[in-house]
This record gives structure tokens, sequence and C-alpha cells, in this order.
């Protein structure tokens, strides 16, 4: 076996080891509703959805104070209706959680989002 | 005050798991439901998705100690993630497993069959869990309250559906199920033109009036057409079945696993066009890994 058949293999200190990507940034864009449109990064393992002083502010009077939370778990971010009293919609069905996906349409009160990853 | 029924999907995935890129949306696990009223929960088939709903379990505060499983029927996609839910390693927990009669218990059977040595490196016998081999009487039972019945569902090798209620409200876990068109039912309806078509009365019956029917409907008319007596519905004739049974959710269930995510969107679009057609007035959407419905 002649050495130049190893010739490819080229010594080098890289790491090979496969590399975790970052976390995406992830938004939710907001695309009905009084303050749309307008983008709402996700930086946060926590947030509130609601009328007031909530994490992502809400003026619908339809809006609970705290009407849903989102929760980073692993790598995906799950939405829960927070007993709110006109609940919460994913793509037009109403739901009490749900794992978000790219593309997928929220809906609280009278506003729209539409959750994008990265 | 009446509590309310949750009802979340851990699998709605057919007749393998498909992890993959194009089915990242609606998840690739095969067939596993959790329906919850107060605190009586029951597991409605053992396919992948019940790994990820055993994990879950343990998490929870107060952690559930006693668990129904309630197995359509034995197909692997059906009983495959057994092995792999945790609870029933755990010493504290008690799995009700329900078989056809007292003295018949296919699933136990079949559940602890899969578990021998030439399947997998632990045995049924050293499960932590006290595993329970429970029975229906003439297909009823009451169980924490919630009145369920066992209905038969036609697919190859037998099948039963399952129906919850309480307090009102009606739940019904319907997969492996196929729906033959019948003289005179416009199949294959292309062009969606056709009247309703016929259904069994039994399946019109048991669901009546339901919130939610969880039904299998794996193929559109044209997969179907090449698929007959494979034991699963065209969508289009789970969507009439919605319809003449006046249910107000339908959840389309155990999607092939060749199709994409934009399929099933595609398919629950064609659906719901149907529906409205057909003067329906019910939700249609597919079930989704991860969502959790309440009622």
């Amino acid at each position: 076996m002649s050495t130049s058949q190893f010739e490819a293999t080229i010594a080098t200190s890289i790491s090979v080891v496969r590399r975790e990507r970052e976390l995406r940034g992830r938004y939710l864009e907001q695309i009905e509703g009084e303050g749309s449109p307008r983008q709402i990064p996700l930086e946060r393992p926590q947030l509130v959805i609601g009328r007031g002083e909530a994490d992502v502010p809400l003026t619908s009077l339809r809006a609970s104070r705290q009407h849903a939370i989102l929760t980073l778990k692993g790598m995906d971010f799950t939405i829960r209706d927070n007993e709110s009293h006109n609940g919460i919609f994913l793509n037009g069905v109403k739901i009490h959680s749900a794992i978000l996906r790219d593309g997928d349409v929220l809906q609280v009160a009278d506003c729209a989002f539409i959750f994008r990853e990265g | 005050m009446t509590m309310p029924a949750f009802v979340k999907f851990w699998g709605t995935r057919g007749s393998i798991p498909t992890p993959s890129s194009w089915t990242r949306v609606y998840g690739g696990n095969t067939s596993c439901v959790e329906v919850r009223f107060d605190d009586t929960m029951f597991i409605c088939d053992a396919g992948s998705g019940i790994r990820e709903l055993g994990k879950d379990i343990i998490t929870r505060q107060p952690r559930p100690t006693e668990l129904h499983l309630l197995i359509t029927h034995t197909h692997w996609d059906h009983i495959q993630g057994f092995p792999f839910f945790t609870p029933a390693y755990v010493p504290q927990m008690q799995i009700h497993l329900y078989g056809e009669s007292k003295d018949t218990n296919r699933p136990y059977e079949l559940l602890s069959g899969q578990m021998s040595s030439e399947y997998f490196p632990v045995s049924f016998s050293q499960l932590g869990a006290k595993i329970i081999s429970s029975h229906f009487n003439d297909s009823q039972a009451t169980i924490g309250g919630v009145n369920v019945r066992r209905f038969p569902l036609n697919h190859p090798g037998g099948c039963s559906g399952y129906l919850f209620e309480k307090g009102g409200r009606k739940i019904v876990y319907a997969t492996d199920n196929e729906i033959v068109p019948q003289p005179g039912d416009v199949f294959p309806d292309p062009d969606d033109e056709g009247p309703l078509r016929q259904v069994p009365k039994t399946l019109v019956e048991v669901t009546q009036g339901a919130d939610l029917l969880i039904a299998d409907a794996q193929y559109d008319d044209r997969e179907y057409a090449s698929k007959k007596g494979w034991g699963h519905s065209s969508s289009f004739s789970v969507t009439d079945w919605a319809v003449q049974a006046g249910v107000k959710n339908l959840a389309i269930f155990h999607h092939d696993p060749e199709i994409t995510d934009k399929d099933v969107d595609l398919k629950i679009q064609s659906c719901i066009k149907r529906a409205g057609r057909l003067n329906g007035q019910l939700t249609i959407f597919a079930a989704r890994e991860g969502v959790e419905l309440k009622f």
C-alpha cells in the first residue's frame, strides 16, 4: 500500500465533533390587532401574553391579564392557555396547549401572531 | 362544579414511526392519546408516542399513580411503545390494562409477549408497576365516574373504538377503521361533488353529538382506492361520518407514514371544504403531537 493513498487525509487541529446549532432567533410576528405589525423576540424561557403589564402586552379588552404563557421546554416553545376568558386558537382551532412550529398562526383575543423560527 | 376534560395527542402517525423534517409539525410517533377527566387518566393505545407521555407523567405534580390503558387492537403501531413507558417501571404505579373479557385479555398477552427475551431485554414480569388485567362488562365500564363504552371497528383482525362520557362531555377515539364506500356513493370523488356517503348506523349512533371525534382517515380518496381492505378510511368518508353524527370537532388521525405535513394540511383543507358544502357545523383539524384540547 503506497502512502499516496492517504494524501487526501490532511492532519489538522480542527475539531470534527458535531456542533449543536445555537437556538435560532425565534419571534412572534403580530399580523392583526392593535400594535401590529410588530415583531416580538422570544428571548426568555417564559413569557406572558396578556392585557396590561405582560411580556407581550395587549390592549384588547378581550384579552385576560395573563392570557397565555409561552414556555421554552428543551428546544421547543410551548403555549398554554392560562385559564383565559376567551381562549387561544392555533391555526383556527381552540386549544389548551401546544408545541409551536414555524408558521403557526396564534390568535389571542383580537390579535393574531405568526410563530417564526429563525 | 363540572371539571373539564382534557385530550392530548402524543402520537398521531399510523403504521410506523416516521421521524423526519417533513413530519415535524404533526409528528412521527405512532398512536397514543391521553384522555383525562378530573383525576382519571386514560391512555388510548401504546404506540411510540407513549414514551414521551411516560416521561411527562413522571414529572407531573402530583404524579398520577393509577392509569387506565385501552388498546384498540394489538397491531405493532399500537403496542410498540409500551416497553419504553417509564411509569411501567415505577413500583408505586398501577396500570389497568383492559381486555375483551374476564377470561380473555389479548392486549395483556401481546404486550407481555413483545417483552419476551427474543424481542426485548427486560421481561414483563420485571416491570415495577402493578399491571392489572381488567375488562369491560358487555362493552361497558364505569371508571372513575367516567362511562366508557367499547364498540367494534372495521379493521383486519378486529379493533375497538372507545367512547368516554362524563358530565355531558363526550369524547370518541376511533382509529384503525375502514368505512367502505357503498353502492350509490360517489367514490372516488376527486372534484368533491357527491352527496354524503353512507356510514354504518352504529358509528353514527355512538358518536352522535360528540364534542370530539378522533378518527382514522389515513388516506384520501385516491390513496384509498388502491388500499381497500387495509382497514383505514378515506378522509372524505370520515368527514361525512362526522357531519351525519353532528360531532362538534373532528380530529383527523393516524396519518399515513408517507405523507408530509404539507400533505396533511391539504387534506384538512379539502375536508373543511367538503364539510362546508354538505352543511356540516363542525371544526376539522389534524391531530398533532403535543397539542392538548380542553372540553
